[in-house]
């Protein structure tokens, strides 16, 4: 217990100098930004300013994208509360009941309900953060190579499984993934591999372009295609955040457990912001006196699903941070963030790098309170840039994806796979293929590859090695037992859906 | 008939299955000279031909899926909104192939001008306007606040 105080005491005095909490203030401010404004995620972003952090300190660069990523969950729900338009997909349930309640003139208590939802579960999950990173980090330090690869197997799987749509597409996804991490000069015989005589690709593609590509440029060409968005700014001033007593004694038990299943759902790969929220909302339902209330603008609605994505956007960097395995594709541009820099990682950047661990940490909490004040006293300023209508400000993020990857290295080859990944990005986007187990594919391959040839080694080739291990066997079984759930609820909808046909 | 096995073409399931396994099929193809080894001795060829066989077989599985399913979703139907397929992307080539020559000013100029043919709706003062604000914001920030070094203007 010593140690969690001299610990956090240790992370306060990295996170409170002038630099990093101007960083973090930058983070939280782009990302209630992007939050806000639907058509830009956290990923395309976070891979757009990872260019500028490599002149940064580590620490500073990671903190501040560390705010994007969580200063998003709480932009996103403005939006959805007073546009009905989700800032971002872990808030597409906020606006079932928060855009309701808006209509009923309650706007001011849905965001202030979902932004001290959210302040609740950010600080809570700071405090799991800094409790379980140690003992997980320490279990992680024993682990060897074949451990390795088949935590990341584990980690792919429940990527797989837990993300939206047709498993089998995901799980091409992340073949693919990892056969594009496999372009450039392989490090352990020195072969050419997919470079067609390219210079230019012999040293692999960089994640930065690939991330640009499909979330950012992607996405743009899938909504213009999609066609123009209507927007409906609820008009009306927001007026009074407080919500009532009645309001207050609905929601903060529904904030309580959406912060307690936000956090466990963040800490699995694939898990995160958006499965927290959706889960949140289905928990809400059950567990309310009277369902027939969601839908017509019920606060824990608002309040279950707003702490839950909080909760789980923070708590998905535990395995990031103590094990070096990313559970979703912000995670993983984080991991090449890490690599950048020179930095390995895995269990021992908390032993190594303390400054940077707890100083992460300490800014999380400190980021959550910037974003408390951003968000609620705020609020009209945000209100307003919902204004900019859409045709103006794709052009703007067209803009920062082809600044972002050419400031990467000054190299306009990165600029061109941009545009190359952005094709594809929406061809992935128009057959239902999720680009995010991908991104994840495509940062683990290199480490896969190199875990599994060196377990080979060991073993002399024999497979056997991977079921031998106690441990290395319990995180397959894992992996095995996750398919086969999601293999038997398939199976019973698809003939469900047979059945309709007749 | 045909009519028919064009729709079911069309799907996005089979249609994906097709990509998979057209990836495996070139990848299995670009890499056949590649030494592949044994488990003990992994070559350069050993992951990349694994990976792009499980490819091929998913997409197998994953089109025959599409072909069997019965009311899928076809993807055919808005071929007409071509436009920012082909303006999107080519508003960035021209921004690569633009930034090193003629500076930071004059490819903005031309990404906003190019990209904005992607858009519905367009008006021209609008356009000029979001290009200037965007050239001020990008010199302002990009090259005098952080100091990256890209070229502003061209080379005279």
């Amino acid at each position: 217990m010593g140690d969690f105080f001299s610990n956090l005491v240790l992370g306060f005095g990295v996170a409170l100098t002038p630099v990093n909490l101007g960083f973090a203030l930058i983070g939280c401010m782009v990302g209630t930004l992007i939050g806000v404004l639907p058509g830009i995620g956290p990923v395309a972003t976070v891979a757009m300013l990872l260019p500028l952090t490599f002149y940064l300190e580590p620490v500073s660069g990671l903190i501040m994208l560390a705010g994007i990523f969580y200063g998003a969950q709480y932009g996103g729900s403005t939006t959805a509360i007073l546009v009905n338009l989700p800032g971002e997909t872990s808030s597409v349930v906020t606006c079932i009941d928060g855009h309701q309640m808006a209509k009923n003139g309650r706007a001011g208590a849905a965001l202030a309900t979902a932004a001290l939802g959210s302040f609740f579960a950010g600080c809570f999950a700071t405090v799991l953060i800094a409790l379980f990173s140690p003992p997980l980090a320490r279990i992680g330090q024993s682990f060897g190579a074949p451990e390795y690869f088949s935590l990341m197997t584990l980690g792919l799987i429940s990527a797989v499984v837990l993300a939206h749509g047709s498993v089998i597409k995901a799980i091409a996804m992340v073949i693919l993934g990892l056969l594009l991490g496999l372009i450039g000069t392989d490090g352990h015989t020195g072969g050419q591999r997919f470079t067609f005589g390219l210079v230019t690709l012999s040293d692999g593609i960089g994640f930065v372009p690939v991330a640009i590509g499909v979330f950012g440029v992607g996405e743009i060409i899938a909504n213009l295609v999609g066609g123009a968005e209507r927007r409906s700014v609820v008009q009306a001033r927001i007026k009074g955040l407080w919500p009532t007593r009645e309001e207050f004694r609905l929601a903060w038990p529904a904030s309580v457990r959406g912060t307690v299943l936000g956090s466990i759902l963040g800490v699995l790969p694939g898990g995160g912001a958006t499965l927290s929220a959706f889960a949140a909302y289905a928990l809400e339902k059950k567990v309310a006196r009277d369902p027939s209330r969601f839908g017509k603008g019920a606060i824990e609605g608002v309040a279950g699903p707003e702490s839950a994505n909080n909760a789980g956007a923070q708590t998905s960097f535990i395995p990031m941070l103590t094990l070096g395995l990313p559970g979703n594709a912000v995670m993983a541009l984080m991991i090449g963030a890490l690599t950048i820099h020179g930095i390995q990682p895995g269990p021992q950047v908390m032993t190594e790098r303390p400054n940077l661990f707890w100083g992460m940490v300490a800014s999380m909490w400190l980021g959550n309170l910037m974003l408390i004040v951003i968000n609620l006293p705020l609020i009209g300023m945000w209100v307003q840039l919902l204004r900019v209508p859409y045709r103006l400000l794709y052009i703007a993020i067209l803009l920062f994806c082809a600044i972002g990857t050419y400031t990467i290295s000054n190299n306009t080859v990165d600029v061109i796979l941009t545009a190359v990944f952005g094709v594809l990005g929406y061809i992935f986007i128009r057959l239902g293929c999720e680009p995010a187990p991908m991104l994840l594919g495509f940062i683990l391959g290199p480490l896969m590859e190199d875990n599994l040839r060196r377990a080979m080694r060991i073993s002399g080739g024999d497979p056997m090695i991977f079921v031998e291990r106690p441990i290395s066997l319990g995180l397959l079984i894992s992996a095995a037992a996750l398919l086969l759930i999601v293999a038997l609820p398939a199976i019973r909808s698809k003939r469900e859906a047979a059945f309709q046909e007749n | 008939m045909q009519r028919a096995a064009f729709r079911i073409l069309t799907r996005s399931d089979v249609l994906a299955g097709l990509m998979f396994m057209g990836v495996g099929v070139f990848g299995l193809w670009a890499s056949q000279g590649y030494h592949v080894g044994t488990a003990v001795n992994m070559g350069t060829g050993y992951m990349p031909r694994l990976l792009c066989w499980m490819l091929v077989v998913l997409g197998a599985v994953i089109g025959l899926q599409g072909v069997l399913a019965n009311g899928a979703v076809s993807t055919d139907g808005d071929a007409s909104r071509w436009r920012p397929l082909v303006f999107v992307p080519l508003s960035i080539l021209i921004f690569a192939f633009t930034i090193e020559r003629l500076g930071v000013v004059i490819a903005t100029l031309l990404l906003v001008a190019v990209g904005a043919f992607a858009g519905r709706g367009l008006r021209t003062l609008e356009v000029a306007a979001t290009a200037l604000v965007l050239i001020l914001f990008t010199v302002a920030v990009f090259v005098w606040g952080l100091g990256l070094t890209i070229r502003i203007w061209p080379e005279w």
